[in-house]
């Protein structure tokens, strides 16, 4: 994949990348990259199809990592570029213009992640969820047990001995042997 | 045959946003909900149809009635208890989770699964798709009120579910293909009791054939409707036998074959006329590959070997940070899992890709502008879409 | 529209007259053999180590006491209580079971309207597929945790055997780091070690790569940890769950590797400063595990403390009983260094009973540990022990230690199969080799192989070192000419014990042998010397058939005077470890309690 690297450098500043595999690599590129890297990969290098587009949330460094992974068929590549964007009022450019099926990934972005995407057909739109309240919970700092202990109750009748503990208890109580 | 040629000037164009303005009250429109508990929908889904006479003018997908929240659920738990969960991902063919899952848990560990391990996979995962296609066929047929299909291709899948308990210990799922191998080997008879259950296959295909595929009524309803034009395949990510009944050779097994496939002969099925009735026939098709599939595996699988490499003890399994994407051909279509990992004992991020993601959402509210309502339910389910997939 | 098209489906009318496709009786349809149905637990061998709670991805399975079911060593007397209402039968917690005693049988069927009743203990709450054969097992050639320990290197027979360099290598980080992650951190472990290691603790730091932490849990319990990292009995070992359907986690080695792992100047800092001064003294007498362990913690305490050691160099039976190829002399020096830096002062060559009186400690500190050990060798009395020739094996070890010259026999044998006649065989035959080129030493015991009471690693390093081990032999008489030892006769024994456990052994009096030997060593047993006492403290004080009386916290009958270690329970290292600390606290409460008066 070394020389689709190259002929990429040559008209665009690449971030960091990552080679996974012979067939599939990842690279990071900044926001304003993206669009016309998408687009010359679909182009001019075949990358025709977008396998996926989803985040992933690196809270301990405040960022969010998206994943926009595209395929050339005839080369059997993958090809990964990565944009890191601040968790704070996220928004990304959409490019559902590029690739129509984008609405789709962008919709659940902006439900699950709270990333916005203005312009996105019906981004606002619920996606899985209705009447969500909480933030977005497939960010890191919700908190599903929390949220589950919230908002249900327990059946009664659960709890649980530490095997250590309960020896500890049975066999030496007061430290010695 | 005529297509349904109606009369366009009624319609209401769509904005760039997507939306579409729709005077309701001005009594030329009806708003029916088809799902989510509609025979005509396979799982759990809803399209809302904006209808002019009887014909839809716009369609709106609303899914989530089947969100368990699994990439979340997996955030908390060790890479081994990941295992158990993800096969309820997608009911009808659940082993393509357990394999993308083991298999990106794998490569970003770095172990390596033996030999007979793939053999058992790919074994489970054809005999995966023949139930997912069977239980397709009845669905097709049952849009069209031709019920007798989905009677006998039941009672086939569950002939073929008695084979997978036998083998996995379970029916539906299987959790049996797990990071590092598979849990355990053929047992004994099981290869004469599986090519038992394979004729039955296919003698069930034969009168299925007959009844639904040399059919008057069905071919009427199918031929010529539901059309999908290639030129919208990539745009739409169209993939698996969708895109093979327009004629593009896409198969995931043949495009970077996967576990043992580069030893099996085949070749994928297409058909060029992209229309519903095309892509029944590639399924039905494909099915017959995938019993031939079979066999050739049963033939060529090796007797003796480890089922399971040494894994680390999985109670404090820590993988280093990473990031990788596989797919697979399932009966759908690429299905594919990207896995990141920090380091830590737990996935950062599990993202399942399914194919009814992109088929069952963009493109089908593309499609069914137009469409006759009485087609809406066959045209879902000729795109065979599997809700659970879309919101995981 | 072909005319085919039309007619074609009328074709499926040939299955009009089929027979519907049901199961005649579906209520009872058995599944497969290998279905995950029902849990069964074989309540007998489950060890309740909770493995099984812990893989449990969903939080399905509670680990309870169980009536009649007793919490003993190696088995906590919980068992699982699994919640059928979040259990999903992806049988893990089969898989992982540790000792194979969790499984499933094959049925699937049941309704109960009382929603409570889902949530059972398998193997207690009897249920219908209690003794169903088929079912879920984990199958063979499968396995979520690795089974086989990390071997540890040894030097080779024929090297080590010129000389008294330590034998084991220790673990390489990447070894230890293997091992220690084969651990279930079940905590079994812990009550079984006399002085309660905290074993799951150290072993994830060692997978944590955290050397400090590992030394500072280490020493929380143990100041030896070196020394018992290399020459513990490891009972931990052998209640380790891993252990059931694998090999037990090698524990003693893994503690050794955290300790080699610290460099020496570090200890000091992560060990700390003594306390404040409390103004109270304490006299040990006796620097072996237990009086230097209970002057480490009260020396933490605060309290001045003076160890009175008879011989040369402190260290007790971890110098003079144990040859220097298990145990470093550097490495005790050491480990006894860090005890003394903390003020501990350790006076050598100062015998209580000549040098200093009991009476003299008594009115000099506040209070006294005796912790003597047992440095006296028993004897078999059998006919010719009293010749010259016949030794007592801590007789001699002690001589090879000081480095004093030693006879070396041509030809030996050694009567015992504990760990001091391995020892004294091994140590021998390196003095054979050295001076005649040659090993010849014999041991004999009255049990058989698998019953000697040596560490089984003993016994293989004794065998590959050429030593010659004769098991089920009685000694009857050492063979005596002309004032030389010349050999020592023996009997087969067919029993040792009588039918209520008494010591009777019993011979085949046909099966005689006579094993020629210039010297004759008896490794059978120790005692202490208590002559230091003196006549009138050993009236006053209170007797246990040859031994001083204790209370659980090592108090005499006298208020003033503790003891402890091998002299009261019999020779271990880790047990007197453990009495140090228990001593150690009794006099700190003690001298609280005195304050508080």
């Amino acid at each position: 994949m070394q020389n689709l690297f190259n002929r990429l450098k040559a008209h665009f500043p690449l971030g960091e990348i990552t080679e996974q595999r012979e067939n599939l690599a990842f690279i990071t590129v900044e926001r304003a990259q993206l669009r016309a890297l998408l687009l010359h990969m679909r182009d001019i290098e075949g990358y025709t199809h977008l396998v996926l587009l989803t985040a992933v949330d690196w809270i301990e460094d405040g960022q969010l990592q998206l994943t926009y992974l595209l395929n050339n068929r005839a080369e059997a590549r993958d090809v990964g570029l990565r944009v890191l964007l601040g968790r704070d009022g996220t928004v990304m450019d959409s490019i559902h213009d590029i690739w129509p099926t984008a609405e789709t990934y962008q919709r659940e972005l902006r439900e699950m992640f709270g990333i916005d995407f203005p312009g996105s057909p019906r981004v606002n739109d619920d996606f899985a969820l209705e009447g969500w309240v909480d933030i977005p919970p497939y960010r890191r700092d919700f908190d599903t047990l929390a949220f589950s202990e919230k908002n249900f109750t327990h059946r009664d009748g659960r709890e649980t001995r530490d095997p250590r503990q309960h020896m500890k208890q049975k066999l030496y109580p007061d430290g010695g042997a | 045959m005529a297509l349904f040629e109606p009369d366009r000037s009624q319609y209401p164009d769509k904005n760039p946003d997507g939306t579409c303005d729709i005077d309701l009250t001005s009594g030329k429109y009806l708003k029916v909900w088809q799902g989510p508990n509609h025979p005509g929908i396979t799982g759990n889904m809803s399209v809302e149809l904006t209808v002019c006479g009887d014909e839809v003018v716009e369609g709106i997908t609303h899914v989530g009635y089947l969100h368990r929240g699994f990439e979340k659920l997996m955030e908390r738990r060790s890479f081994i208890q990941c295992f158990p969960i993800v096969c309820r991902i997608c009911v009808p063919e659940p082993d393509f989770n357990e394999y993308l899952y083991a298999a990106t848990v794998e490569e970003l560990a770095g172990i390596k699964v033996p030999e007979r391990a793939e053999w058992i996979r790919t074994l489970i995962l054809e005999m995966g798709r023949i139930n997912s296609y069977l239980m397709y066929l009845g669905g097709q047929a049952g849009a069209f009120g031709l019920g007798i299909v989905g009677q006998w291709t039941t009672y086939v899948r569950d002939l073929m579910l008695d084979r997978f308990e036998e083998l996995t210990g379970a029916r539906i799922y299987h959790m049996f293909i797990l990071p590092g191998g598979v849990r355990d080997g053929l047992p004994e008879g099981f290869k004469e009791r599986l090519e038992e259950t394979l004729q039955e296959v296919e003698r069930t295909l034969k009168d299925v054939h007959e009844v639904m595929f040399q059919n008057a009524v069905f071919k009427k309803r199918t031929i010529g409707v539901g059309y999908i034009d290639p030129a919208l395949f990539e745009p739409f990510g169209v993939t698996g036998p969708n895109a093979r009944a327009g004629g593009v050779a896409k198969d995931v097994r043949k495009d970077q074959p996967y576990l043992v496939y580069d030893q099996l002969e085949f070749e994928p099925v297409t058909d060029t006329a992209s229309d519903m009735f095309a892509r029944s026939d590639v399924r039905r098709r494909d099915l017959l590959l995938s019993v031939d599939l079979v066999r050739q595996i049963l033939r060529k699988m090796p007797d003796e070997g480890p089922i399971m490499t040494k894994l680390p003890n999985v109670l404090h399994w820590k993988i280093p940070r990473g990031e990788t994407y596989l797919r697979g051909e399932c009966s759908r279509g690429e299905y594919g899992y990207y896995l990141v990992t920090d380091g830590s004992g737990k996935p950062r991020r599990v993202n399942v890709r399914g194919p009814s993601y992109t088929h069952a959402m963009a493109l089908l509210e593309r499609l069914i502008v137009n469409v006759n309502i009485s087609d809406v339910a066959g045209l879902m389910v000729s795109l065979h879409t599997y809700p659970p997939e879309i919101e995981r | 529209m072909a005319i085919n098209d039309v007619l074609s489906p009328f074709r499926g009318w040939k299955h009009l007259f089929n027979d519907p496709v049901s199961i005649k009786d579906p209520i009872n349809r058995e599944a497969a053999d290998r279905y995950r149905g029902f849990h069964q637990n074989e309540i007998q061998d489950c060890i309740g180590c909770g493995t099984c709670e812990d893989i449990c991805q969903n939080g399905a399975i509670d680990m309870l006491p169980v009536e009649g079911v007793e919490t003993v060593e190696g088995d906590s007397g919980l068992r699982p209580r699994i919640d059928y209402g979040r259990c999903c039968w992806c049988a893990l917690c089969v898989d992982v079971c540790t000792t194979g005693s969790l499984t499933m049988s094959n049925l699937y069927k049941w309704a109960d309207s009382d929603g409570d009743a889902f949530l059972f203990t398998p193997g207690v709450d009897a249920k219908e597929w209690d003794g169903e054969v088929r079912g879920y097992r984990r199958p063979e050639g499968y396995s979520l945790t690795p089974h086989e320990r990390v071997e540890m290197r040894e030097v080779e027979p024929e090297v080590r055997i010129e000389n008294f360099e330590e034998i084991a290598a220790g673990y390489s980080i990447e070894e230890a780091i293997i091992e220690a992650d084969r651990c279930v951190e079940c905590g079994l472990c812990v009550a079984t070690c006399p002085t309660h290691m905290a074993v799951p603790d150290y072993i994830a730091a060692i997978r944590d790569g955290d050397y400090d932490e590992g030394l500072r849990i280490l020493y929380d319990t143990n100041p030896f940890s070196q020394v018992c990292g290399r020459v513990c009995t490891h009972k931990c070992e052998d209640v380790c769950a891993t252990g059931h359907t694998g090999d037990p986690i090698a524990i003693r080695w893994l503690k050794r590797h955290i300790t080699d792992q610290v460099p020496n100047e570090r200890y000091a800092e992560i060990v700390g400063k003594p306390g404040p001064a409390t103004g109270k003294s304490v006299a040990i007498i006796g620097a072996g595990p237990a009086g230097l362990t209970a002057a480490f913690d009260l020396a933490k305490a605060g309290h001045k403390v003076v160890v009175f050691e008879s011989r040369k160099h402190p260290g007790g039976m971890l110098r003079y009983g144990i040859p220097e190829y298990r145990l470093p002399y550097d490495v005790l020096d050491h480990e006894i260094g860090v005890i003394a830096g903390l003020g501990v002062d350790i006076r050598c060559d100062t015998r209580i009973g000549t040098d200093i009186s009991m009476d003299d400690l008594k009115a000099d500190y506040d209070a006294v540990l005796l912790t003597i050990g047992l440095h006296l060798g028993r004897s078999t009395r059998i006919p010719g022990t009293e010749a010259k020739g016949v030794f007592k094996a801590v007789d001699l070890l002690r001589e090879i230690t000081n480095g004093d010259p030693v006879r070396v026999p041509k030809q030996a044998v050694v009567i015992g199969g504990g760990n001091v006649a391995m020892d004294i065989a091994r140590s021998l035959a390196r003095l054979q080799k050295q001076k005649y080129g040659k090993v010849d030493m014999t041991v004999t015991a009255l049990e058989t192989l698998d019953h000697f009471l040596a560490d089984a690693d003993e016994i293989r390093e004794c065998g590959e070192e050429g030593i010659n081990i004769l098991d089920a032999r009685g000694p009857q008489e050492v063979m005596v000419s002309r004032g030389r030892v010349t050999g020592l006769r023996t009997w087969a024994v067919t029993s040792i014990f009588d039918d209520i456990g008494r010591f009777a052994p019993h011979y085949n009096e046909d099966d005689e042998c006579v094993h020629p030997a210039d010297m004759v060593i008896e490794a059978i047993g120790q005692m202490a010397d208590v002559s230091l006492l003196g006549e009138d403290l050993t009236e006053e004080l209170e007797w246990n058939r040859g031994r001083m009386l204790i209370d659980k916290a090592g108090r005499t009958s006298l208020p003033w005077l503790w003891a402890g270690g091998d002299a009261v329970a019999g020779p271990d290292v880790v047990h007197a470890v453990a009495d140090g600390h228990r001593m150690a606290e009794s006099i700190t409460e003690a001298f609280a309690t005195v304050e508080g008066e």
